[in-house]
């Protein structure tokens, strides 16, 4: 089931392999009261190691977002078990090493940019001055110079989503979990995108479970690629993208190496978006 | 643009120099010029007074015109205009604002409580069909003639204004802003505080605006029905007396409190709401 492809030199050192920090077995969901019930996710089980970038790739509706909300602690799972290092993951329960980056905006209307990427230190009692410095770099890595005092109907939407990843990573989640966060961006605004998350990534290695149905996204950014089926979602095929880093989000894409597995995993998922469409 | 603007001004005083000709010298220029039968008699000033009438009746009301001067007058009479206003203003405002701040409570609560909303469901369906009017003996009864019962009678119209729209602000959250400020580390508490009272002011200041009317509207059926001091016992007074000029004046100061109240609100309005398209100063 498992095939690995890797462009550059697989790693030797298997022995010293980083410890699992996510840790799905057996996940179900099932949606819905007895009569008219919908499986979403169906046995789903994977790790994802300290420091590694997942890509959690399939069609729409195959349960990527169920399964994200699940490792989230905000919908509660029908069977199995999701450990993060020693903990169960149980429906409302915040685990404060998990960052959240939602499919839709939830940028805050009512609050400047600042005081939106400033919410989180906000709440937990960082005093004004550290806040604002924290608030002022953010706002620089993320390219919203300027932009500080501007509430979010004055931004575009790529400058919006900036708003909310730095609003996550401000908190300096250890493990970051990220919903198709560019899936409402058009192409060039994605790469630019690409490259802020790349930047960023490279920098502080956080855990990554990224979900997306953009092939080419999954193999930009992430280390693996974890392959859903259409739904229900099922475990289909595992990646590893050995691409060097740091990356270039642009000319990556111009690589052989990059042509090479986006063919190979095109026909995998390539079925499973035919299921989609056959039902 | 300002050309527009010019027009619209020049339309807006032309239709007021119109009404006031009209109501002025309308009924004696039909009357001089028309056979018996087609004179309009609601023109007749017997009803709406004219605007010269009024203004004089303003002067006297107001201590203006009094041969004892103003100071003596104002204290000669304990409901004189300015004191009628100053009263009604000062208990539409208490009624409004216990009104409002009950009933943005009551909605939070509910709004945020599936289990009590439900359980208070009836209640609330129950009292709200009671037109509020038909409280108002019973709360003089129960209040006095005193300005108690008046700010009773406002504040419980403004409740339920304010509580529905709350509720409904409440429960129309976005589920995904609240997911998001707990994975921010927001409790319970600070959720409500950060989220759910901005994302629900909408509604409430949506609601603002017609609740400082009603509370005025409270008010004066308050001090028609039994008062002792106020614009609506001015303007019950000046009916027992069918005089209409001293009516008109009480009705003009109520137009003038009510747009004032109004327009204070819609600046606080766009101040809280700024971060919405419509209250954009920048655009
Ligand atoms: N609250 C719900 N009640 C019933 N069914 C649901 C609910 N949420 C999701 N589903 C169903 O579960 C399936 C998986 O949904 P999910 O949102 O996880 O898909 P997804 O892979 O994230 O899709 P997309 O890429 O379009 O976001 C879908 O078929 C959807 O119809
Ligand atoms: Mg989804």
């Amino acid at each position: 089931m498992t095939s690995t492809v890797a462009s550059s030199p697989a790693s030797s050192a298997k022995a010293l392999e980083p410890r699992t920090r996510i840790a799905v077995a057996g996940l179900s969901k099932t949606y819905g009261a007895a009569s008219r019930q919908v499986t979403a996710v169906d046995n789903v089980s994977f790790e994802v190691r300290q420091g590694e970038f997942v890509a959690l790739l399939g069609p729409s509706g195959c349960g990527k977002s169920t399964i994200l909300n699940m490792v989230a602690g905000l919908l509660p799972k029908s069977a199995g078990s999701i450990r993060i290092d020693a903990d169960d993951v149980e429906q409302g329960l915040v685990n404060r090493k998990v960052g959240y980056v939602f499919q839709r905006d939830t940028v805050f209307p009512w609050r400047t940019v600042e005081a939106n990427i400033g919410y989180g230190l906000e709440i937990a009692g960082l005093p004004r001055q550290q806040r604002r410095d924290k608030v002022e770099s953010a706002i620089e890595t993320a390219g919203l110079t300027g932009f500080g005092r501007s509430f979010p109907r004055m931004l575009s939407g790529g400058m919006r989503q900036r708003v909310a990843l730095m609003r996550t990573l401000i908190m300096e989640p250890e493990i970051l979990l990220m919903d198709e966060p560019f899936g409402a961006l058009d192409t060039h605004t994605k790469l630019e995108m690409h490259k802020t998350l790349l930047d960023i990534w490279e920098r502080e290695r956080q855990t990554v479970l990224f979900v997306t149905h953009d092939l080419g996204e999954a193999l930009t950014l992430s280390s693996r690629i974890i392959l859903l089926s259409a739904r229900p979602g099922r475990l289909k095929d595992d990646f590893a993208v050995g691409f060097a880093r740091p990356r270039d989000a642009v000319s990556l894409r111009e690589t052989p190496e990059f042509a090479r597995l986006y063919t190979h995993i095109w026909h995998s998922l390539g079925e499973e978006f035919r299921r989609t469409k056959a039902k | 643009m300002t050309q527009r603007r010019f027009e619209i001004l020049f339309w807006q005083f032309a239709i007021l120099v119109v009404i006031l000709a009209v109501w002025q010298w309308g009924y004696d220029a039909c009357k001089a010029t028309l056979p018996k039968s087609l004179v309009p008699g609601i023109l007749d000033p017997y009803f709406i007074s004219k605007p010269t009438a009024i203004w004089s009746s303003f002067l006297k009301l107001a201590c203006f015109a009094d041969k004892a001067g103003t100071s003596a007058c104002l204290s000669a009479n304990d409901n004189n205009l300015w004191i009628a206003t100053l009263v009604t203003l000062k208990n539409t405002w208490w009624g409004f604002l216990w009104g409002t701040l009950a009933g943005i409570a009551a909605g939070l609560i509910l709004g945020r409580s599936e289990f009590l909303a439900k359980i208070f469901e009836p209640y609330v369906v129950a009292l709200n069909s009671i037109p509020r009017i038909a409280l108002v003996p019973l709360i003089i009864l129960m209040f006095g003639l005193g300005d108690l019962s008046k700010i009773v009678t406002a504040a419980i119209v403004v409740f339920f204004v304010l509580f529905f729209n709350t509720f409904e602000g409440t429960r129309s959250v976005d589920r995904d802003q609240i997911a998001a400020a707990r994975l921010l580390g927001a409790s319970e508490m600070t959720v409500l505080r950060t989220v759910v009272v901005p994302s629900a002011l909408a509604w409430v200041f949506a609601s603002l605006t017609p609740a400082v009317s009603f509370a005025l509207i409270g008010v004066i059926v308050g001090e028609f029905i039994g008062a002792e001091r106020g614009l609506g016992k001015l303007i019950i007074e000046a009916e027992a007396r069918a005089n209409a000029a001293e009516m008109m004046v009480s009705i003009f100061v109520m137009m003038i409190v009510g747009i004032g109240l109004a327009y204070i609100v819609r600046r606080l309005q766009s101040h809280l709401l700024r971060w919405q398209p419509q209250f954009d100063q920048q655009q």
